[in-house]
């Protein structure tokens, strides 16, 4: 049971969280969750709790998950963050996970304050949203998608935890991208940031809400049903056989087009839009255990014998040090 | 403390600047005096600076086989002209001072009771080699072929080593040899060689290789089945995970697949390292990272952690100088405290102190063995003496047989079997509690967290709850006491006096006690190879009227650390300190004992 | 702009400035560093190497080497060279054994040299190890000719004058004193292979104007007259003195003045400062002994008072001049009168051969001055040689020396019957002064101390002999501040295009400004671009061919390097690289050497 604060966006997002690993049917405890430090990073307690779970210390999540990977590569990893441990504390840590594409799923619950300490601005506030005793934000948010792209990152989107149809395939999709899939979920925080004058409140949120590209997740096993009209739809084949296809609602929006995605990611932000969706992939990119050419069995499981070289081996070598 | 130089019983230092690749033509010195059989010891004091700042390096050939610095210098290479003045007065009484004297500075170079050598060094490169970069690399080891002409040294090993180093470039072994004889010829023409001091060749080095620590920590880690190694580098750590990776590719590329049996992740910073090193222990893998007093701050938080939620985890602490950057390529035995009971909170953590090269190797694997078995961050305190200058070490020995001890670790097969499992409950009495790995079985899930847990691995913030689990950690620290390497101790009924030192200091220790023998002033010794202290070091303290604690830190930090772990009275344990950066002599052990005897026997 | 051709010796030649600046092309830099070391014997014999009187020059020489020092742009003093190389002969040890000395199996040829002066002494000095036979003919009875008659002791001490003959003399000069030539055609006849005419300028100039001749013996010629003091012929001279003229020997003359009694001694110039012959430090000692300089008096007549000399006439002057400096226009705005007991007449000096026969192939330009070649210094005939004063009219002791170097030269080239004119070329030798990282071989630590000051004996010592020298010479100590300003102009700063990467570290570092990397373009352009602009055009632009990754250009202006060798320590590759130049300028030995790689290697060494 949760202790969030009732009607925490955050409970959505593990609603819908719960949702996708149900229709993807991962075996729970061949999932490991992760998280940091904040109301975000204390969800992972709340779902799939016959998975591995790994609260650490604040803004250090990437590092845990960089070396539980590295050690055991076959589960599927899921880090959950906030706004305060990936954009503040955990900024280092998290464009580093990005550059090494390590293979897990990130969502940020972004909600634009800080819950557990009162109500703070947090990095993702937005330049003029106010807080709950009236002060303004005066200083230029940090967009995590922007981030993701200019770092040369593999997956960004972004969604609102108040709509499931539009999160739901999208966590799937970041599920089973190989690779770092970033979500950034607006997900307001009903105790300190859902006034008038808070960009990050419900309200605000549903009067600036822009999807601009809708993915629909297709399991490997399945052919492509729906019908979309030719040009608006774009399937993206992910390393495990299932797809994704992209239907445009912008006519313009190309998700695959890195410089092209920044760009139109930037007007929106100017034109006050809070422009959502998968706004890019590239399934092309190694990600961590490629570049490193890690074998097959975890290194976890790995048997001593493949790891010792024997004293053999040790005698012929010491013949360097004579 | 300052006797005089004999066969095979003298120093010589060499004082370059750096970026001029030194070092090898040092390291081909010295491997010279070990192919001859003649034990040695290479100190190596550089500066934090990839070009230009003052280098050196001091050979101590000992017949003996002492392995700690001379305090002395009967042959200075002054190489460096920015140091001259300095050099110079280093010199022993009746020592040499060679200098190159392509530009002639004797006036400045001068003592009455020392004998000063010029060589054109750089005159004689000049006209024989053609770039600017080979010329001051063969003067370096043109003065390898003076020394070699001076102390007698065996010109046929040199030759070898050439051909072995240079084995795939014939040139440059032409090219080293034409320098060498250049350095040779010219003393032996020019001046009266060798010296009333000389190599005489011996075969006590034998069965021995010159080795590194880090080298020999990685080798360590390789050996303890390591395969997931986070790091950031630091000065003077850095050579432990370049040595590991070295190995790696040669022992753990996989010859069908071409995949690697290992993962070296070059982290952000010191706290990821720490991070990773967590991840993968928690996930299963064994785990290290190697790191220096600096990193080591940067990494308290982690190591809270990992204390607090008993994940194993290896890390690897090459002292240097502090505080803060101090100085990065000096010795000094100073995080001693710092890692002891570092973070936050009421944490200890158990700490591993090798004393050379050999026992870096044994203890690396120790420390993976220990971190599995008591579920905790070990951490191995090595030193940049240890861990950056070449040692003679006993060659190292593997035991096939060796298994390695993962600890309570359940399996598929044990939770099939059992209800329900439960984190951190004490089913055993010994306070480690079992734990399993992700992805293993659905019944081994549990929530891994900082924030206050229970004994099942709930989330709790209730009073009883918590100090259940405070208190069960404390009494796994009495169980430690029981796993870690006992002490290594000399001791005789008869001797009231004890000594006490731990890592680097012992060859200091030992060749004091030698001298202090000789001066009639017996005493006992004790290795401290770990901490928790085991019953062995009480025992010790209890049986001595008065004990030296020598170490190389200004705050007597292991001395600290005696006084709040054992019942010792305080005035029974005195420090004998030496923090300057320069790795510690006897000298400095045998003045300060035998002075205060004198002022006993005064008394 | 064409690439810098450092091949040919000249360009490095001519950034030692001081080398480039003695006509015998002396080793400065090197000798300066022998100093340094205090390895003063050494550095005693690099210098006699090429200017035979090291001694003597160190006390006498006209310096050239000193206006042209870059310390002088750097700061406002030059280092004091001539005065160092006085240290290095004070402090010498014995040199016996380093001279060079005659072959026991002479050559077979005889050489005449008429006058024992410094330039038939140089000749000799160069000749006699050949295993030449020297004769050499001096009307005195002492030899070392102006050196010993035009240069007072207080200047030039006659022990140090001596010491420096005997070095050359005991190699084995047939010396013949007291025998003056007094025809050229009867030394022909007498069958000499060569014959080296070093007999000086002796006739000093008169000045015809009325009353020249009223009272000759209070009228003397400077020249003849120091002459007559140094042989003691004359020891004493009026009180009021009135020097004409204002040249080096002018200066001699009044200081001698001084000595021999005057109490009020004026030197009376034509034009004003400006235009003095005499050099500054002459003109400085001179003022220092009270002796008043008046300028703008032109000699108009001798004026008698009951038939002696009681002083003289001048017109007083007045001179336009355009912005350069130069005399547009000359005016006589008056007459003063100055009274003196004795006139010393210092205008110079001029030829006179009167013992050359006209018609017997020597030939005279119209000034009665011989034909000589400037640089075999052959005269129009064959055989027939001329240096020093002899040669090209008066000029100093270095100048001498040098043209006895080329004379030797011509003379062995005539004795073997080979060209004379084919000489060998100037070469040259570098080598890398590359220690380690930051070490040279040399003092690369520029050095702001001041121009150390020689130290003279006061005025009241002074006086009281008339060979008291002054100048007191350097203290080991000063001389050891004052080598250290040297800026060892001979280290080059020597490019090597293909290995620059372009870092730029060269160029940041230069503490003048002396670097850039640029584009190409023509001398006066890049002139106007470099990272300061190169004004002094006396002094080249060292020039790179195009640079391996852009294809601009690496430029140095030579003018204000002050050779540290910072911008070849912060070289990553090495493209810099401070090397010791060596200029090989040919002696006869060198001519005489069989193989030419056996003389590039005795230089290299």
């Amino acid at each position: 049971m949760s202790t969030l604060c009732a009607g925490c966006g955050h409970d959505s997002v593990t609603g819908a969280l719960v949702q996708a690993a149900f229709e993807l049917d991962i075996p729970p405890h061949r999932m490991a969750k992760l998280s940091g430090i904040g109301c975000s990073s204390k969800t992972p307690a709340y779902f799939l709790r016959q998975s591995h779970g790994f609260n650490s210390v604040h803004g250090r999540m990437p590092s845990v998950a960089t070396g539980a990977n590295a050690a055991n590569g076959s589960l599927s990893y899921v880090g959950v963050s906030g706004d305060g441990d990936t954009l503040s504390i955990g900024m280092g840590q998290f464009t580093h996970a990005v550059r090494r594409n390590l293979n897990m799923l990130y969502i940020i619950e972004n909600n634009g304050v800080y819950g557990l300490t009162k109500g703070q601005f947090s990095a993702s506030a937005d330049l003029g949203s106010k807080a709950k005793k009236g002060d303004a934000n005066q200083q230029p948010p940090i967009d995590p998608c922007q981030v993701v792209l200019a770092l040369g990152g593999s997956f960004a989107a972004r969604s609102f935890s108040g709509d499931k149809q539009q999160l739901v395939p999208l966590i799937k999709a970041g599920l089973a991208h190989r690779g770092f899939a970033v979500i950034d979920v607006i997900s307001p925080c009903v105790t300190f940031n859902d006034h008038e004058g808070s960009t990050k409140s419900y309200k605000f949120t549903r009067d600036h809400y822009h999807p601009a590209i809708h993915a629909d997740y297709v399991p490997p096993s399945q052919e492509i049903l729906a019908e979309y009209d030719e040009g608006s739809a774009m399937p993206v084949e992910l390393h495990d056989g299932s797809k994704i296809v992209l239907r445009k609602i912008d006519e313009y929006y190309d998700p695959t087009d890195r410089s092209a995605a920044l760009t139109q990611i930037q007007q929106a932000q100017t034109d006050g839009e809070i422009i959502t969706g998968l706004l890019y992939i590239d399934e092309s990119k190694p990600e961590m255990q490629e570049i490193n050419r890690m074998p097959s069995v975890p290194l976890a499981t790995m048997s001593y014998e493949k790891l010792c070289p024997g004293n053999d081996k040790l005698q012929a070598l010491q013949d360097r040090f004579r | 403390m300052s006797t005089r130089p004999g066969n095979n019983d003298f120093t010589v230092k060499i004082a370059n600047v750096n970026g001029t690749g030194s070092a090898s033509a040092n390291a081909l010195l010295m491997k010279t005096f070990f192919r001859m059989g003649i034990p040695v010891v290479g100190k190596n004091y550089f500066p934090s600076n990839i070009q230009g700042l003052p280098t050196w390096y001091e050979i101590r050939v000992s017949g003996e086989g002492y392995l700690a610095r001379s305090g002395r210098v009967d042959v200075m290479v002054a190489m460096n002209a920015e140091t001259y003045q300095k050099d110079l007065e280093e010199v022993a009484p009746g020592g040499y001072l060679i200098y190159d004297s392509t530009w002639p500075r004797a006036k400045t170079l001068h003592r009455d009771d020392i004998s000063v050598i010029g060589i054109p060094l750089a005159k004689m490169c000049n006209e024989h080699f053609d770039t600017a970069r080979s010329r001051v690399l063969m003067k370096n080891v043109a003065y390898v072929g003076a020394i070699a002409g001076l102390l007698d040294l065996d010109l046929d090993v040199i030759r070898d080593s050439l051909r072995q180093t240079f084995a795939a470039k014939a040139h440059l072994a032409d090219a080293n040899q034409q320098a060498i004889e250049l350095g040779y010829n010219y003393v032996r023409e020019n001046y009266q060689c060798p010296l009333p001091f000389q190599a005489i060749a011996d075969n006590k080095t034998s069965d021995h290789v010159m080795i590194d620590g880090n080298t020999a920590t990685a080798l360590g880690c390789l050996y303890a089945g390591a395969t997931v190694g986070a790091w950031y580098p630091i000065t003077p750590s850095t050579s432990v995970m370049d040595a590991f990776k070295g190995f790696c590719e040669k022992y753990r590329v996989d010859p069908d697949t071409g995949e690697n049996n290992y993962a070296i992740i070059q982290a952000e910073d010191e706290l990821a390292a720490a991070g990773m090193v967590l991840g993968a222990g928690w996930s299963g893998a064994r785990a290290f990272t190697p790191t220096s007093g600096p990193g080591i701050s940067l990494m308290n938080e982690f190591l809270g952690y990992g204390y607090f939620t008993e994940i194993p985890a290896v890390f690897i602490d090459v002292q240097r100088c502090g505080p803060s950057t101090g100085m990065p390529t000096r010795t000094q035995q100073a995080d001693v405290m710092s890692c002891a009971y570092a973070s936050h909170g009421d944490t200890r953590h158990v700490l591993l102190f090798p004393a050379n090269p050999e026992e870096c190797f044994y203890m690396a694997v120790q420390a993976f063995d220990l971190a599995e078995q008591l579920q905790t961050p070990v951490i191995m305190l090595t030193d940049l003496d240890i861990g950056m200058n070449d040692w003679m070490a006993a060659d190292f020995k593997w035991d096939d047989a060796y298994k390695p001890s993962r600890g309570k670790v359940l399996g598929e097969k044990e939770l099939q079997e059992i209800e329900q499992f439960h984190r951190y409950l004490d089913s055993d009495g010994d306070a480690i509690p079992y734990r399993t790995l992700p992805g293993v079985h659905p019944k081994g899930a549990y929530f891994t967290r900082g924030s206050g847990h229970n004994m099942y691995g709930a989330y709790t913030e209730d009073a009883g709850e918590y100090q259940e689990i405070v208190d069960r950690l404390r009494r796994k620290w009495e169980t430690a006491k029981c796993y870690v390497p006992q002490v290594e101790q000399e001791y005789s009924e008869q001797y009231r006096t004890g000594i006490i030192a731990y890592g680097s200091s012992d060859g200091a220790v030992r060749e004091a006690r030698d001298q202090l023998h000789k001066a009639g002033v017996g005493t006992n010794y004790l290795r401290v190879k770990a901490f928790p202290f085991t019953d062995d070091v009480q025992e010790f303290l209890d049986a001595h009227d008065r004990i030296y604690v020598v170490e190389q830190n200004r705050d007597a930090q292991l001395h600290n650390l005696l006084l709040l772990e054992t019942r010792v009275s305080q005035e029974k344990l005195i420090p004998i300190l030496h923090y300057n950066g320069l790795p510690i002599n006897a000298a400095v052990i045998t003045d300060r004992i035998s002075q205060e005897v004198d002022k006993v026997v005064a008394a | 702009m064409k690439p810098t051709d450092t091949s040919n010796p000249d360009y490095f030649h001519k950034v030692v400035d001081c080398q480039w600046a003695c006509p015998a092309h002396t080793d400065v830099p090197g000798y300066i560093r022998l100093i340094a070391q205090g390895r003063f014997t050494d550095a005693y014999m690099l210098n006699r190497k090429s200017n035979v009187f090291p001694s003597i020059l160190g006390r006498v020489c006209d310096r050239p080497c000193e206006p042209a020092c870059r310390r002088g742009r750097v700061e406002d003093k030059p280092v004091a060279i001539c005065r160092l190389k006085r240290v290095a002969a004070d402090n010498r040890g014995d040199v016996s054994e380093l001279l060079p000395t005659a072959p026991k199996v002479k050559n077979g040829k005889r050489v005449a040299c008429i006058g024992a002066g410094c330039a038939s002494l140089a000749v000799a000095n160069d000749l006699i190890p050949l295993g030449y036979e020297v004769v050499m003919y001096e009307a005195l009875d002492k030899p070392g000719g102006l050196m010993r008659t035009n240069i007072p002791s207080f200047r030039l001490p006659v022990d140090v004058l001596d010491e420096e003959i005997r070095m050359i003399v005991d190699m084995g000069v047939d010396l013949r004193l007291s025998s003056p030539i007094e025809s050229m055609t009867q030394l022909l006849s007498e069958g000499y292979d060569a014959v080296f005419v070093g007999s000086g300028a002796p006739k000093g100039k008169n000045l015809e104007i009325p009353g020249r001749y009223d009272d000759p013996d209070h009228v003397h010629i400077g020249i003849n007259w120091l002459e007559s003091v140094a042989f003691e012929h004359i020891d004493s001279i009026g009180e009021k003195v009135l020097i004409i003229g204002v040249g080096n020997t002018a200066m001699d003359c009044c200081r001698t003045s001084l000595r021999l009694g005057a109490k009020d001694v004026k030197v009376m110039a034509r034009k004003p400062r400006d235009f003095f012959k005499a050099s500054d430090w002459e003109l400085e000692d001179a003022e220092e002994e009270n002796v008043e300089i008046v300028i703008n008096r032109s000699p108009k007549a001798f004026v008698m008072e009951d038939g002696k000399l009681a002083g003289m006439l001048f017109d007083v002057m007045e001179y336009d001049l355009d912005e350069r400096g130069r005399i547009t226009d000359t005016r006589t705005t008056g007459e003063e009168f100055f009274p003196a007991t004795d006139v010393v007449l210092a205008i110079g000096q001029e030829n006179a051969f009167p013992w050359v026969e006209r018609d017997i192939g020597i030939e005279f330009d119209q000034w009665d001055v011989p034909v000589v070649d400037r640089k075999t210094h052959e005269g129009t005939r064959k055989g027939v040689f001329f240096g020093g004063d002899a040669a090209f009219g008066p000029e100093n002791i270095i100048w001498a020396v040098e043209h006895a170097h080329q004379a030797a030269i011509s003379i062995h080239k005539h004795c073997q019957g080979e060209d004379v004119a084919d000489r060998l070329p100037d070469g040259q030798n570098l080598a890398s002064a590359k220690m380690g990282i930051h070490e040279w071989s040399y003092s690369n630590d520029y050095d702001t101390s001041e121009r150390k000051i020689v130290p003279h004996v006061d005025l009241a010592t002074r006086f009281r002999e008339l060979n008291i020298e002054v100048e007191l010479g350097f203290s080991a100590e000063q001389a050891a501040e004052e080598v250290e300003r040297c800026l060892n102009c001979d280290i080059q700063t020597v490019f090597a295009t293909n290995l620059c990467i372009e870092c730029d570290a060269c160029v940041d570092i230069c503490p003048v400004n002396c670097l850039t990397i640029t584009a190409d373009g023509s001398e006066e352009d890049l002139r106007t671009r470099l990272s300061a602009p190169a004004e002094n055009i006396e002094q080249d632009l060292y020039v790179s061919p195009g640079l391996p990754q852009t294809g601009r250009v690496m430029v140095k202006d030579e003018d204000l390097c002050v050779h540290c060798g910072l911008c070849a320590e912060r070289c990553p590759t090495a493209a810099w690289d401070m090397q010791e130049f060596s200029l090989l300028h040919p002696h006869v030995g060198h001519e005489a050497e069989p193989d030419t790689a056996q003389v590039v290697r005795k230089w290299g060494t």
